[in-house]
């Protein structure tokens, strides 16, 4: 066995696919944070870059919910560190291995998500920046568009595979 | 003479030619043919056999409504039977075929059903079919089924692929004729997002049987539209709650060879912000003898033919019409050269400004088509009496219907209109207009005008400015319409429902035998119950039963319009979702350990969770079973527990939160402590049970049944948005972020030193301990909890889900000398039983805290908690209620089964005499025999009482004797070793 304990990415040995109009690919497992309470994205934001998270997205999850999201792991001393940093009655919940994030882009990559999803995906009424908590099918998903033609899905890890499964097939 | 094309004309393609069969014949058609076109220009009339009399049938329509060219096409798993020849695109390789025929379309045996019509009248069943009564399940319905019928479904797989797919539009147009088209036009020009959907293959409705010179104008217009999608060959099915529609797209069905790639049918779901329903209107069939006889054809069905696809229905056509639409078939038939025998009218005056060759016949009625297979001739009744005419074809037309189907799918209730004649949608619907002749206008002018004078009020009422309409023009004038249901005096046999061969006698007898109000007569006669729902012979019933009745049709009213609105395949219905899809799977982080150490998976719910870890020489699964059971209570086990809920709460009022919701006091829980707890339902039966720990003052972390884990969280949250908004409570799942393993048995502390830097040691770390610790010397942390299902000294082990399969491993390799075993799911169910632990199992929806041994649990000084008031009725607190106890077989060797009944020692095996059930059962290795949890009336009163246990299901008796529930360990020495 390895000396230092090693993380097993859910969609391990997955590799990302690319179709001539849609492209899906797994997102390295960094950090993932749940924030709930009374605060803002503004106060959200400022306090994570004084942590030297200013490459993370903060993205709306809920009625005062919001998703951190990063590439780096972040240790428990960290975590530690930024959850007594929050705002009172303001509570950080580490879902960095509990949630998985898919990318998938292309220009038919709204096509692909309408399979799945009743959220409306055209420009006016879901721009970037835009997210929603929504189902792909059968699959519970955190949707959020990233660029005009690239969006992330958000899903349990125990789900990845699944929902990974359920895209393959789009980017053949 | 049958029916032939025409060397000129039409909208089909000549220059090429599509190859495809009926019942076996090579023939050949064009692009822009349906089956039925084509098989009416290879002068194929007959293609079908009605359901009851098997009598000759034709085709009738040229749409959706046809109910008489059913055709089953397709071989092997794309057999799809009970197609409307009508709808099929012509393909090549279209393998089509008759149904309901032996042994062939022109000889069919079962035409001798004609014969015996007298004694097949409606209701003939019911009166019939009485005597014996045994004989209805086994003989005379079995038989009829069989006598009559549609096409057969295949047994085999369907190849194909289907897909669903949402879509949203400021509006959604619903028919591409000219109030549709000039709807989708307005709104496309003022930039909204537009969904045009129509059933055909081409846009253009009337325009197209008209050869209207504006629709490639139209169209032309729509290619510059970015916002307006065009959805062809798409069928709104239905209309469904929040403006939200469904409609099939049939991608692939017109292709010899589907692409794989793509979906053959794809279903929508539409969320639209407002629609519009330009269905247009269903031309009604006229009620006289022979009026299914092939040949017999609506108008507007004959024209439609004739100018799209250049088809002559015969050489000597005989037109019966009661408005303007038979005169502009005879106009059109006329001048592609076709003889028109007559125009019958029944109306005093004839249609004005009738100047073609064929001579009126006002105040006439065709009573009779005569022919067998097809059309020879018709008796005409007039003021002058009856006389015979010669003809090869007949036009019918007895007015319109709305086609207002979807507007009344969610309850409303079609208006009869004696202006129009006919039914009409109720006017004001929220997000849905209707326009043209699906809202009675007969023009095309005053088609186009309102398609277009409506988008603009359905837009300008979801806020867009000042909408212009694409018409406003034209003559709309519109004429009385007059209602005929049907001719008197005909000899033939004279259909109103074709589909279910019920004819104006049937009604008539309805009606006399108590059965006129509409619905009755609907079931009686089998009117309107077909594949077609009545499209065609719903209007005539009710304007006959009308008449019969002496009352007018707004008297008599509809039947209820429902979803959906044409057939819908169940490939469609069902999507992605078959086969492996047919429903997604939940991995736990914890998979592929177990699978490597050979486990055998059983699903639960979503999950996959190891059942038991086979070894070599092990044979059945109890041997597994019973060997990791005995290995955990003798030395260690591991088994994944990652897929039981967990739920973080986290606020000030997290603790008062818990105290509410468990009927247990959770407030004074201790940080750094663990508590089982019993949630109640507000009529105080259990609604779940787990652990909940406390890591700090304002943070706790639940564990739930892995069944309930999305339900209890929705519970908590209902709790805390809706009963006590005052307090500061915030919840995360988080069952996917952990890697949970339970490592049970008396050496699971030894092999758990080896890899927790803490003091875990019984004085340091004892039962009910929560805490997180520390792991390989600092390099990863976790979530330790001292608490145990098995009855066994154990602890359960969560770390992040990716580092679940490392620290497992990590766990067998140190337990590999204290004799550590991988258990699953099963070893786990026998050490609850042997331990008296409950699960779902007990845990039914109608037991209390103290019917399972548990009631002092629940707390008497808390102020409140869900379930409490009901808890303190007396019947939940009554001592025979079913409570729980152990059971077991005074012969060892004996065994009972899960779901046995108990009965008093002697009594006799009936339900009075029952005492209860076993709730869970299983072999226990350590005590060598079976054992049982059970609820049993007044059963811990009971402890040492025999009693049977009976299987009524497979008549097994076995001894048995009343004992406690907790078999293994009853002072909990193990477990606080």
């Amino acid at each position: 066995m390895p000396d230092l304990p090693t993380s097993k990415p859910a969609l391990a040995g997955k590799a990302p696919l690319q179709g001539v109009q849609f492209a899906v690919e797994a997102l390295p497992e960094g950090h993932l944070l749940q924030l709930m309470g009374p605060t803002t994205l503004d106060e959200l934001r400022a306090l994570f870059d004084t942590f030297g998270l200013g490459g993370s997205v903060i993205r709306a999850a809920g009625f005062r919910q919001w998703y951190v999201m990063g590439e780096a792991p972040l240790e428990p001393a960290a975590l530690r560190g930024i959850a007594g940093a929050l705002p009172r009655g303001v509570f950080l919940s580490d879902q960095s291995h509990g949630r998985v994030r898919i990318r998938v882009s292309g220009p038919r990559a709204a096509q692909v998500l309408a399979r799945g999803t009743a959220v409306d995906l055209h420009g006016s009424q879901f721009p970037a920046g835009a997210a929603a908590m929504t189902l792909f099918g059968h699959i519970p998903v955190h949707l959020s568009r990233t660029g005009e033609a690239e969006f992330e899905l958000t899903v349990l890890r125990s789900f990845a595979e699944a929902l990974f499964g359920e895209l393959e097939p789009f980017a053949a | 003479m049958s029916s032939y094309r025409l060397s000129t004309g039409g909208q089909i393609d000549r220059a090429r030619s599509i190859k495809f069969s009926f019942d076996g014949k090579a023939l050949t058609g064009h692009p822009g043919d349906t089956l039925a076109s084509a098989l009416l220009a290879n002068g194929i009339q007959l293609v079908g056999r009605s359901f009851k009399y098997h009598r000759p049938r034709g085709i009738l329509t040229a749409g959706a409504a046809e109910p008489n060219a059913l055709v089953t096409t397709g071989t092997g798993g794309r057999t799809e039977a009970n197609t409307r020849a009508t709808m099929i695109e012509l393909h090549d390789e279209l393998n089509a075929r008759s149904q309901n025929r032996w042994p062939s379309l022109a000889f069919d045996i079962g035409a001798v059903n004609g014969l015996l019509s007298p004694f097949l009248s409606a209701g003939f069943y019911y009166k019939t079919f009485m005597w014996p009564a045994g004989f209805w399940e086994k003989v005379y319905e079995p038989l009829i089924r069989k006598a009559a019928g549609l096409g057969k479904a295949s047994y085999e797989a369907d190849p194909d692929s289907y897909e669903k797919c949402w879509a949203h539009c400021d509006l959604l147009v619903i028919g591409a004729g000219p109030a549709g088209l000039a709807a989708a036009l307005t709104a496309g020009r003022a930039g909204a997002r537009v969904l045009l959907a129509d059933e055909g293959f081409a846009f253009g409705g009337s325009l197209l049987t008209d050869g209207d010179a504006r629709l490639s104008a139209m169209l032309a217009e729509f290619e510059a539209l970015p916002n307006v999608q065009c959805l062809p060959r798409t069928t709104v099915i239905g209309w469904y709650d929040d403006n939200v529609f469904g409609a099939v797209e049939r991608v692939q069905k017109h292709v010899a060879e589907p692409d794989p790639r793509q979906p053959v049918e794809r279903l929508w779901r539409i969320i639209a912000k407002q629609a519009i329903l330009a269905s247009g209107a269903e031309e009604r069939p006229l009620v006289f003898g022979g009026n299914d006889i092939p040949g017999v054809m609506m108008a507007g069905a004959m024209r439609s033919y004739l100018n799209r696809q250049a088809v002559a229905p015969g050489k000597r056509v005989a037109v019966f019409t009661t408005n303007n639409a038979g005169y502009r078939t005879a106009a059109d038939l006329e001048a592609a050269g076709i003889e028109v025998a007559a125009i019958v009218d029944p109306r005093s005056e004839g249609e004005p400004g009738w100047n073609g060759k064929a001579k009126v016949l006002t105040n006439s009625c065709i009573v009779d088509a005569l022919g067998g297979k097809a059309v020879s001739g018709v008796s005409i009744a007039g003021a002058s009496g009856v006389q015979r005419l010669e003809a090869d074809a007949v036009a019918m037309s007895g007015g319109w219907s709305p086609v207002i189907h979807l507007a009344c799918h969610r309850g409303a209730k079609p208006v009869w209109s004696d202006t129009h004649a006919a039914f009409l949608a109720p006017e004001r619907q929220e997000g849905l207009l209707l326009a043209g002749s699906a809202a009675g206008l007969w023009s095309i002018e005053a088609c186009l005008n309102d398609g277009a004078r409506k988008a603009a009020e359905a837009l300008e009422a979801i806020g867009f400015a000042k909408v212009e309409p694409a018409f406003a023009e034209g003559d709309t004038a519109q004429r009385a319409a007059t209602p005929f249901w049907f001719a008197k005096g005909s000899k033939g046999k004279a259909f109103v429902d074709y589909q279910n061969d019920v004819n104006l006698k049937d009604l008539g007898l309805a009606v006399r035998e108590g059965y006129g109000d509409v619905e009755l007569a609907k079931r009686y006669t089998t009117n309107g119950m077909a594949t077609d729902q009545g499209k065609l012979s719903n209007i005539n019933a009710i304007g006959i039963l009308a008449e019969a009745r002496g009352v007018s049709p707004a008297e008599v009213g509809t039947t209820t319009f429902r979803p959906f609105y044409t057939p819908v395949s169940f490939g469609a219905l069902t999507g992605v979702s078959r086969g492996k899809h047919f429903q997604p799977v939940r991995k736990s982080p914890l998979h592929d350990w177990a699978s490597k150490n050979g486990a055998t998976f059983v699903e639960t719910g979503l999950w996959y969770r190891a059942a038991w870890f086979p070894r070599a020489g092990e044979t059945t699964w109890r041997d597994s079973v019973d060997r990791e059971v005995l290995n955990i209570r003798q030395n260690a086990g591991l088994c994944d527990v990652s897929t039981l809920g967990k739920i973080e709460i986290f606020g000030k009022d997290a603790a008062t939160f818990l105290d509410r919701v468990y009927c247990n006091g959770f407030a004074k829980l201790a940080v750094g402590k663990a508590r089982y707890g019993i949630m109640l339902r507000e009529d105080g039966m259990i609604y779940d049970d787990g652990t909940t720990s406390r890591f700090s003052d304002d943070h706790f972390f639940m564990t739930t049944t892995t069944a309930l884990a999305a339900g209890v969280l929705t519970h908590l949250e209902f709790c805390a948005q809706t009963l006590w908004p005052e307090l500061q409570v915030h919840f995360a799942s988080s069952t996917d972020q952990w890697a949970q393993m339970a490592v049970a048995g008396p050496k699971s502390r030894a092999i758990l030193s080896e890899i927790v830097e803490e003091d875990i040691s019984d004085l340091a770390f004892p039962f009910m301990s929560a805490r997180t610790v520390s792991l390989f010397g600092g390099k990863l942390e976790g979530r330790l909890f001292r608490i145990s299902f098995s009855g066994e000294l154990a602890y359960e082990l969560g770390v992040p889900a990716g580092y679940g399969e490392y620290v497992a491993d990590a766990i067998m390799q140190a337990g590999q000398k204290h004799g550590i075993c991988a258990y699953g799911a099963e070893a786990l169910g026998v050490m609850r039983i042997e331990k008296g632990h409950v699960t779902h199992a007990e845990i039914n929806g109608t037991v209390t805290p103290g019917d399972l041994g548990c009631g002092r649990m629940v707390s008497a000084t808390k102020p409140d908690f869900i379930g409490k008031a009901m808890l303190a009725r007396e019947g939940m607190q009554a001592p025979d209620r079913p409570r729980l106890v152990g059971v077991k077989p005074l012969d060892p060797k004996a065994r009972f089964r899960t779901g046995s009944h108990i009965l008093s020692d002697g009594a006799a095996a009936t339900l009075e005499n029952d005492q209860g059930y076993v709730t869970s059962s299983c072999f226990s290795p350590n005590l060598g025999h079976t054992i049982g949890l059970a609820l049993i009336k007044n059963g811990p009163e009971r402890i040492g009482e025999k009693v049977m246990i009976w299987n009524g299901l497979r008549n097994e008796f076995t001894d048995g004797v009343i004992c406690s529930p907790v078999f293994i360990d009853p002072e909990n020495e193990k477990l606080h070793a």
